[in-house]
């Protein structure tokens, strides 16, 4: 106990400006009316991927230098991949390190070429700097290590000592959800459901299927008749809280159903061709709506694609070569696709996931780890390059908790917070928007939190 | 394991040859049921007969059925009885039509409950099996779509829904089907392209349903298909030269989901605070990789057994292998320490027995079946009521699932009446919305398979059973819907798929399954047509009032609010029609928020 308080002491000393967070809260309301008064006479999206269930990212994105290698493959054994097979990353990395692709991500490597796609290394959730000695004495470490529901909410809500509904797409939105045309359709627009990422206090996610024209609609409700008897049904007023909630949501779905298929079909149509997958499929659609931007009114939006089953505690190899191949080229076919709209500078995908993996293996595959490496890709992204410091890998690194789970030196915050900065998020409100912030960032800090972004 | 009853006794119960619409309830069924020699069948039918006024055995509009002829003479219950009845009903079965309500509110809950617990189980696998084997006897050439060569692949699904309008052990599967969304394995991954690894798992649940938990939890630890979904089977004990660790996969969730949860609770299912005021986890990293290790030599089972076997069988238990089980003490929970030396399955059998007397089992799994079956957020009390009710069956038996299921169902705080407390209810599960309306609107088949595929239904509503989309089910226990509710500081999970799509889905759902011929997505002549009928709700349909109260008892038990009421009443009093007057009003309280939350 008595290691972490002092701990947490050390972290305040290292430069945590809580009284920074403090006014900037007693500021919101006052935030928020700017906010509203905002606008931009630009477009811009963010593009949140979330690879569910924690990808191994350590067989993603590979150290190819041969002692690196060689480490690579004294530790992960059986998991390692042959340094021949790695797709080689042209360039290398400030600290004069090369590193290659998973052998099935060709396009990503053009992408990375191209200067239209980055990494960052070794990122994760974190509630301040800690190494494995650190933690091994008991500093503070996210709540629920380890455990996927946590590390993929916190990965959403960017609060890791916290259990909180609301995520920072969220939060993003309750600031300027004003700026869109206000027609009832969320910033934030989701295909795949409730997810905490685009959960504001004020705000929820519109969501919408990969499939036709992404909403659904009553069967006859374009008849007279129908919608008479409909509305007439949503008129009347409930008691108990769960029952206006239903009603809400389904009004507000019948309602802004009608109005985003119109959108939709009226919006430029996208010639690019999407492979099949649920993957492609989904950023089709996305590429859809954000051709259809200006029938929604919308100058700000961010969207949000799940891919699940990167729980790979099982046959890890088999199904990198299945599952990575389908990220590459939806990625390379999302790029085609915002380029013959032209946005292609005003869009910044994303990946997420809930944590790296144990370099070490189970005999199959791998088990729960907590950095690892993640993709962003945009016109606007300076691509290219690694951001971030990939850890040497050792079996006696300082940073190894045990089994090759190594601790982020990258905070989620820092990652988000670039982000957040291009999507137009003042400094004085980034804390808002990222809670912790501050720990990592600071607004006075000359440069930007990692440089990724243009 | 469940014991598979004998092939022999399976195709004894093969069904006889199609011969014209089958009305649930209706005398046919009960000759086929008979003639199965499932007599048991018949003690849930009583009052079936009718008297209660336009009774189920109205004539089909398909087909003649002769209604049934002797009514039974009881007290009729009053309005209040059938309601509390019709309330229980749709926390303990998958839905009751008037005249089973009424069967039940003349009966007592009590007396259903031991009647149900006493029923014979309605196994999904070994009708899976004896459906594949009649297949491959040429059977179902006639089936078109899908043809007989995938039709084993969607057995387990056409299965799931007979039994759901059909089983007369209904209380057993609806907790079952509650067991499989804490217990979750799921079609995605590798499963769904299995025939029989997910109905064999649902058969495990359905097994142990009125069992002991321990037996629950071990028959789950040992069963392949969790083996599969969680990766513990082919976990071998480590390998450090070559740094392989036993897999850590199914040690966690076991814990998280399926036993004692993230944090130390009291029995009333709060969490217990440190100094600092942080929860305390109730177990660590270092506990889970102790738990890895007993989860290792496991594998596949049946003939030609052998450690790392590829070839899956998922019809028995996994098998030990002790060359490939991690040696050693392991210490668990409690400060608990396995010995050295002992067996794999002696490990495994502590390690259960070391987290079944965990004090967290109660409260965390007490609490969510309350979830699944009554409200969204109970009481601490009513928490307590149920922990204690795992904790002691009152004969000094901890983990008594029959104790629990009564505690819950049969709780003062689940039975006191609606309204009684502001945040009481809970929304109704879309995929359960679906399967209640055959239940209570008299679903008929021209065939005697009650089959569905779902597919259709799962794509509006993003539930079937078994395909959630990870080991964390379809919708968090925690899940708080932003808003109004998250302000209250109430969750309601199954909001969490209640999204646009979602919502206007399963409208239109209802919409479908009211009005169409054929509701189910099997177009294969063997298999028949199905539809529900409304026969009973057309002759009341004369009277709007007296629809609408009946309406509001079987669906609603009297919580449908005025204003709904009053919006439906004035559509229905512009429909001449007796039958689309009825439709109409049945489909209008089922997409109403008063149906949707169940208070």
């Amino acid at each position: 106990m008595v290691s972490r308080r002092s701990f947490l002491g050390h972290g305040c000393s290292l430069g945590v400006a809580a009284t920074t967070l403090t006014s900037s809260m007693a500021t919101l309301g006052f935030a928020r009316q700017a906010a509203a008064q905002q606008s931009f006479s630009d477009y811009k999206a963010l593009v949140c991927v979330c690879l569910n269930g924690g990808n191994d990212s350590y067989n993603m994105l590979v150290p190819v230098d041969s002692d690196q290698h060689t480490e690579y493959e004294s530790i992960r054994t059986d998991l390692a991949l042959e340094q021949s097979t790695l797709l080689t990353l042209p360039g290398t990395s400030t600290d004069g390190r090369s590193f290659g692709l998973h052998p099935n991500m060709s396009e990503t490597v053009d992408l990375y070429g191209d200067g239209d796609i980055a990494f960052i290394a070794n990122v994760g959730t974190l509630i301040d700097y800690v190494d494995a000695a650190a933690v091994e004495a008991g500093a503070r470490v996210p709540l629920g290590i380890g455990s996927h529901n946590d590390q993929i909410a916190q990965w959403q809500t960017a609060r890791p000592d916290r259990r909180v509904p609301e995520g920072w797409g969220g939060r993003l939105a309750d600031l300027m959800q004003g700026v869109n045309a206000d027609n009832g359709i969320s910033m934030n627009i989701s295909l795949a459901g409730t997810n905490a990422f685009q959960a504001g206090k004020r705000t929820v996610e519109y969501a919408i299927n990969r499939d036709g024209d992404g909403a659904r609609r009553i069967w006859g409700y374009e008849g007279e008749w129908k919608k008479t008897i409909i509305d007439r049904l949503f008129e009347a007023e409930h008691d108990h809280p769960f029952r206006r909630e239903y009603k809400r949501r389904l009004v507000g779905a019948i309602d802004t159903g009608e109005r985003f298929v119109e959108a939709i079909q009226n919006g430029t149509p996208v010639d690019t061709t999407f492979s099949e997958g649920d993957f492609s499929a989904g950023l089709r659609q996305i590429a859809r709506v954000i051709a259809a931007r200006e029938q929604l009114g919308a100058s700000r939006q961010t969207f949000f694609i799940n891919i699940w089953g990167w729980d790979h505690h099982d046959e890890v190899l088999d199904n990198h070569v299945r599952m990575l191949p389908e990220i590459s080229l939806g990625l390379a076919e999302f790029k085609s696709a915002l380029i013959e709209l032209g946005v292609f500078d005003q869009v910044s995908t994303f990946t997420i996931s809930d944590f790296g993996r144990t370099l070490t293996t189970n005999g199959k595959g791998s088990d729960h780890g907590w950095g690892g490496h993640q993709m962003v890709m945009g016109g606007a992204v300076r691509g290219g390059q690694i951001y971030g410091n990939y850890p040497t890998l050792s079996s006696s690194s300082p940073l190894d908790v045990g089994r090759g789970v190594y601790v982020p030196t990258t905070a989620v915050d820092q990652y988000f917070a670039e982000l957040a900065l291009w999507f137009g998020v003042s400094q004085s409100d980034l804390p808002l928007v990222l809670p912790n912030v501050r720990r990592f960032y600071s607004a006075s800090d000359a440069s930007p939190p990692l440089g990724f972004l243009a | 394991m469940l014991t598979h009853a004998n092939r022999k006794s399976i195709v004894s119960r093969r069904f006889p040859p199609a011969r014209g619409a089958v009305a649930l309830g209706s005398t046919p069924i009960r000759h086929i049921v008979n003639w199965l020699g499932l007599l048991a069948l018949s003690v849930l039918l009583i009052g079936c007969g009718g008297g209660g006024g336009g009774g189920s055995s109205a004539p089909s509009s398909q087909n003649t059925v002769a209604p049934t002829t002797t009514p039974l003479i009881q007290t009729q219950p009053t309005e209040s009885e059938l309601n509390a009845a019709s309330r229980f009903a749709s926390r303990a079965s998958f839905g009751m039509n008037y005249d089973q309500i009424r069967a039940l509110s003349i009966k007592g809950h009590d007396t259903w409950l031991q009647e149900q617990f006493a029923l014979p189980i309605e196994y999904h696998d070994e009708m899976v099996a004896d459906l594949i084997e009649r297949t491959e006897d040429g059977e179902f050439d006639e089936a078109t779509e899908p043809d007989p060569d995938v039709l084993p692949f969607v057995f387990r699904r056409y299965v799931w829904w007979h039994r759901a309008f059909t089983a007369d052990d209904v209380l057993r599967q609806r907790i079952a089907f509650a067991l499989s969304e804490i217990f979750v394995v799921s079609e995605v991954g590798g499963l769904g392209d299995t025939e029989r690894a997910l109905p064999n798992f649902y058969d495990v649940l359905l097994a142990r349903s009125f069992g002991n938990y321990r037996s629950l939890l071990r028959a789950v630890t040992l069963h392949p298909s969790m083996g599969f979904y969680l990766s513990h089977v082919n976990n071998s004990k480590a390998d450090p030269d070559n740094n392989i660790y036993p897999d850590e996969n199914f040690a966690r969730e076991n814990m998280q989901l399926f036993s004692i949860g993230l944090y130390e609770m009291n029995p009333d299912g709060s969490y217990k605070y440190d100094t600092l005021g942080d929860p305390i986890p109730a177990y660590t990293d270092d506990d889970i990789r102790e738990f890895a290790k007993v989860f290792t030599g496991l594998s596949w089972g049946g003939e030609n057994a052998r450690f790392g076997r590829k070839w899956a069988n998922y019809v028995v238990p996994m098998e030990m292998f002790d060359e490939y089980h991690e040696q050693g003490t392991k210490k668990l929970l409690n400060g608990f320490e396995i010995p050295a030396g002992q067996t794999g399955m002696e490990d495994i059998e502590d390690a259960i027995d070391n987290i079944f007397n965990h004090a967290n089992v109660g409260p965390f799994i007490g609490r969510q079946l309350i979830q699944r079956l009554v409200t969204s957020n109970p009481s601490p009390q009513y928490v307590r009521r149920v922990a204690e009710a795992f904790a002691d069956n009152g004969l000094g038996v901890r983990g008594d699932m029959k104790t629990v299921i009564r505690a819950v169902l049969l709780d003062p705080e689940a039975t006191t009446d609606p309204g009684t407390y502001a945040q009481f209810g809970k929304l109704r599960e879309p995929i359960l919305r679906i399967v209640s309306i055959g239940r209570q609107f008299h679903i008929q088949n021209t065939s005697e398979y009650f089959f569905h595929g779902g597919y259709w239904i799962q794509n509006q509503l993003r539930q079937h059973p078994l395909s959630s989309p990870s080991v964390f089910n379809f919708f968090l226990p925690s899940h708080m819907p932003n808003g109004e509710i998250a302000e209250a500081n109430l969750v309601a999970p199954e909001f969490q798929i209640t999204t646009n799509p979602a919502v206007i889905g399963i409208s239109n759902l209802t919409q479908h399954l009211i009005w169409a011929d054929n509701i189910g997505g099997v177009q294969s002549p063997p298999f028949g047509e199905m539809s529900v009928n409304l026969h009973e709700y057309s002759v009341l349909a004369t009277d709007v009032q007296g629809l609408l109260d009946r309406l509001d008892m079987v669906l609603t038990y009297g919580t449908l609010s005025e204003a709904t009421r009053n919006a439906i009443g004035a559509t229905l009093v512009t429909i001449a029609d007796p039958m689309e007057r009825a439709k109409w009003a049945i489909y209008l309280v089922l997409i109403s928020p008063d149906f949707a939350v169940m208070l």
